[in-house]
């Protein structure tokens, strides 16, 4: 992208028909560059996501009679019996409502976490940045399904050193009671994902131009003041970001769920939407198939969408006063 | 910001690797089944056998066809994921043409993977098969009357309990009814010992299985299902557990979380009910604790059905709808699903009467040389009949999750079977089948 407007302006000079040709190439160097990912997107991504649409039009039933049903099913179309179907669900609005509350209590959690680790590693109270930046970032690396395994140890009864040292300590807890388990969900997504937000905070914390500080510093303030007045207004669009990605990441909630239903049967088949659309698809759910399942990933899609659109919002509200 | 060569140089190995990965997709491994020109026949074969360390491995198994079938060569490939991901997955390779010929589906899932239209009628190869298998499960692998495969394993319940830790506390036997089972399971919690587990995770598979001993919950009545899964049986089963889990009698750790194993590491969990198939499993669960004084009993007559057992799982494995080699494939399977010996070291209690199966002597070691081959066969011969309904896969998940919640107290274990009503008529009706009032 970047090449196209160097290019782009470097013609400028030129005579009229010889730039609109240099232009011509100029934009066809361009999408020759951009056609392995626009194809690859195209593939995919929108692909699939046609196809989600169109399958969500259909459901999968049998017509052949009998108690069998022939041993045949079709696709039948149902127009929009599956998106009737995905908001009048009683389940689908539980999971709707875990998501929602899981982002309303592990994001703001996190991304507080993550500025204020941004916060002390761009000080100068912390020596020897680059451990620091790497110890914080390494959960991220480690797949979502792994970190989930390995808390449901760590959290298990009767194996996990933390329960059995807290108890040793006089202090009994269960992980995995009712109205516990959700958060011990969200301490695994703050683990993985904390020291990923504090890379782009920091990012744009190491962006501020240094002048900045020493002119603060002349005028007397502290390094608290310069943190507050400073830092914090100049890593605002960092924040909105990170917070977008994490809203967005967080009602697609799956992977911590799904591991921990292992060790707790009773995190059903639709305690999220996203574990609700692929028991669906996997018939695990009734009614099952691809059709009510690609109408519960799209009515979730819209709804992370509205949500996104509506915080970025207020957002622009809030800091344009 | 990253300088424009390195950007584009990511770029390059970011499109690299996922070409890579289409073209990993491209060239599945299940479109051998054209047979070519050369009068070979390929056929293939997908399993989700446990094919571990210390067992005949499959691929050995089919080795010794393939040196003596030239002509029929089998391709088995191995399932790794639950069954419903390996139907979904099926349902897919079905649709795009892509199936396997043959696949391992369980007893519990065949009249769904049917409703499905993914099975193809094999009767007229299967007839001439019939006499290896026992009849119960050879009936399991029909659908209306029509043969879609054969029959691999069976799952019978059985209990396993640890004699010596039963002499330890005085029981010396294992309890004959349900009361004197409540009375003994009561005494040995007081000594922190359990002879029994509630696995919610297992219900599904596990209660309709004990309940079903008592009667069947599905029924065809003209062109309709007659669905009663609030039976006498469940009812017996409910209760039973139930006074064990007020009792706090019973173990409540889901069967294959790592707690469970835990509680026969340290020697709390000395006696429970298991499938069959689940010999060789439980062994790695307990990591040797026990070791020769575990033992395999027959269920005692615990839920009013005078000692009857019900299946728990068990396999055929079926011919699907695009092979275009049926007989041949039916020829291998009725080979492989004979080889009595190779498919008892991979843990299973073969539906082959063609030969006794005999206990491997590591597990005889482990269950006090019990002859526990026999205990499963005699297990075999008790069961109930049981028919289950297209769409099961899902009363199970709902069974799972209530079971749960009967294991914290905030729910019944009488709520397993009203709930697996109501899921049973909701799927049957969803899937487009009718289902009487």
């Amino acid at each position: 992208m970047s090449a196209m407007h160097t290019a782009n302006r470097g013609t400028g000079r030129g005579a009229g028909s010889r730039r609109s040709q240099a232009a011509k190439r100029a934009n066809r160097t361009g999408w020759a560059f951009m056609a392995p990912f626009g194809l690859l997107f195209a593939l995919v991504f929108i692909l699939p996501i046609l196809w989600a649409v169109y399958s969500s039009f259909f459901r999968q039933v049998t017509v052949g009679g009998g108690a069998y049903g022939g041993g045949e099913l079709v696709d039948k179309f149902v127009g929009l019996q599956n998106f009737r179907y995905v908001v009048t669900s009683q389940a689908f609005w539980a999971g709707t409502g875990r998501v929602l509350l899981y982002t309303l209590i592990q994001v703001p959690v996190m991304i507080v976490a993550a500025l204020v680790l941004a916060m002390l590693l761009d000080s100068f109270i912390v020596k020897r940045v680059t451990g620091f930046r790497l110890g914080y970032f390494l959960p991220y690396a480690i797949p979502g399904v792994v970190a989930s395994i390995i808390w449901v140890f760590l959290y298990n009864g009767q194996i996990s050193p933390i329960v059995k040292g807290l108890s040793a300590l006089g202090v009994n807890v269960d992980f995995f009671a009712d109205n516990i388990v959700i958060a011990s969900m969200a301490n695994i997504t703050t683990w993985t994902f904390t020291g990923y937000n504090m890379l782009i905070f920091l990012a744009a914390l190491q962006a501020i131009p240094h002048d900045l500080y020493e002119a603060a510093r002349i005028d007397g303030a502290s390094g608290l003041q310069i943190a507050w007045h400073i830092k914090l207004p100049n890593v605002r669009a960092a924040a909105l970001l990170a917070m977008l990605l994490s809203i967005v990441g967080t009602i697609q909630l799956f992977n911590e769920p799904q591991v921990m239903a292992i060790s707790d049967p009773s995190i059903s088949k639709s305690y999220t939407p996203m574990m609700m659309a692929l028991n669906t698809s996997q018939g695990t759910l009734t009614p099952g198939g691809d059709g009510p399942a690609s109408a519960i990933a799209i009515v979730m899609a819209l709804i992370a969408g509205v949500l996104a659109a509506v915080y970025a919002l207020v957002e622009r509200k809030v800091n344009d006063r | 910001m990253m300088s424009f060569n390195k950007r584009l140089l990511a770029a390059m190995a970011a499109v690299s690797a996922l070409s890579m990965g289409l073209a990993g997709c491209g060239s599945s491994p299940n479109d051998a089944s054209e047979g070519s020109s050369d009068g070979v026949v390929t056929i293939t074969y997908m399993h989700r056998l446990p094919d571990s360390e210390g067992m005949t491995l499959v691929d050995d198994i089919v080795a010794k066809w393939n040196k003596e079938h030239p002509d029929i060569q089998i391709k088995a490939t191995k399932f790794d994921g639950k069954a419903a991901e390996m139907i979904k997955k099926l349902e897919t390779d079905v649709k795009s043409g892509e199936a396997p010929d043959l696949a391992q589906v369980g007893y519990a899932e065949l009249p769904e993977v049917f409703t499905k239209g993914m099975l193809q009628d094999v009767s007229e190869y299967a007839e001439q098969y019939k006499d290896h298998y026992a009849s119960g499960p050879y009936g399991l692998v029909q659908v209306d009357g029509k043969a879609y495969g054969l029959p691999q394993d069976t799952g019978p319940l059985v209990y396993f309990y640890n004699k010596a830790e039963f002499a330890k506390l005085g029981i010396t036997e294992v309890p004959k009814t349900a009361s004197e089972f409540i009375d003994a399971a009561g005494k040995a919690a007081a000594a922190g010992k359990y002879i029994m587990s509630y696995q919610s995770d297992e219900a599904g598979n596990m209660l309709s299985g004990l309940a079903g001993a008592s009667g069947g919950w599905y029924r065809v009545k003209g062109d309709s299902w007659v669905v009663d899964t609030e039976t006498d049986g469940s009812a017996a089963v409910a209760d039973f557990y139930q006074q064990l889990l007020d009792a706090k009698a019973v173990t409540t750790n889901p069967r294959w979380d790592p707690s469970f194993d835990a509680s026969i590491k340290d020697g709390k969990l000395i006696g429970t009910v298991a499938a069959a198939w689940e010999a060789p499993l439980f062994m790695t669960s307990s990591g040797g604790t026990g070791s020769g004084e575990w033992q395999v009993a027959q269920l005692g007559d615990w839920f009013g059905n005078a000692g009857k057992t019900g299946p728990d799982g068990g396999s055929a494995v079926a011919v699907l709808k695009n092979s275009k080699h049926p007989k041949e494939a039916m020829e291998f399977l009725d080979w492989f699903n004979t080889q009595v010996p190779d498919l008892v070291s991979q843990g299973l209690v073969p539906a082959a009467v063609t030969e006794d199966a005999e206990t491997p002597t590591e597990w005889a070691e482990f269950f006090g040389d019990q002859d526990i081959m026999k205990e499963f066969k005699d297990a075999n011969n008790n069961m109930g009949g049981f028919t289950y309904m297209p769409g099961f896969s899902a009363v199970v998940a709902t069974m799972n999750e209530t079971a749960a919640k009967a294991s914290d107290g905030s729910g019944k274990v009488a709520d397993v079977f009203s709930e697996a009503q109501k899921t049973s008529v909701d799927t049957l009706r969803n899937l487009g089948l009718s289902v009487a009032d």
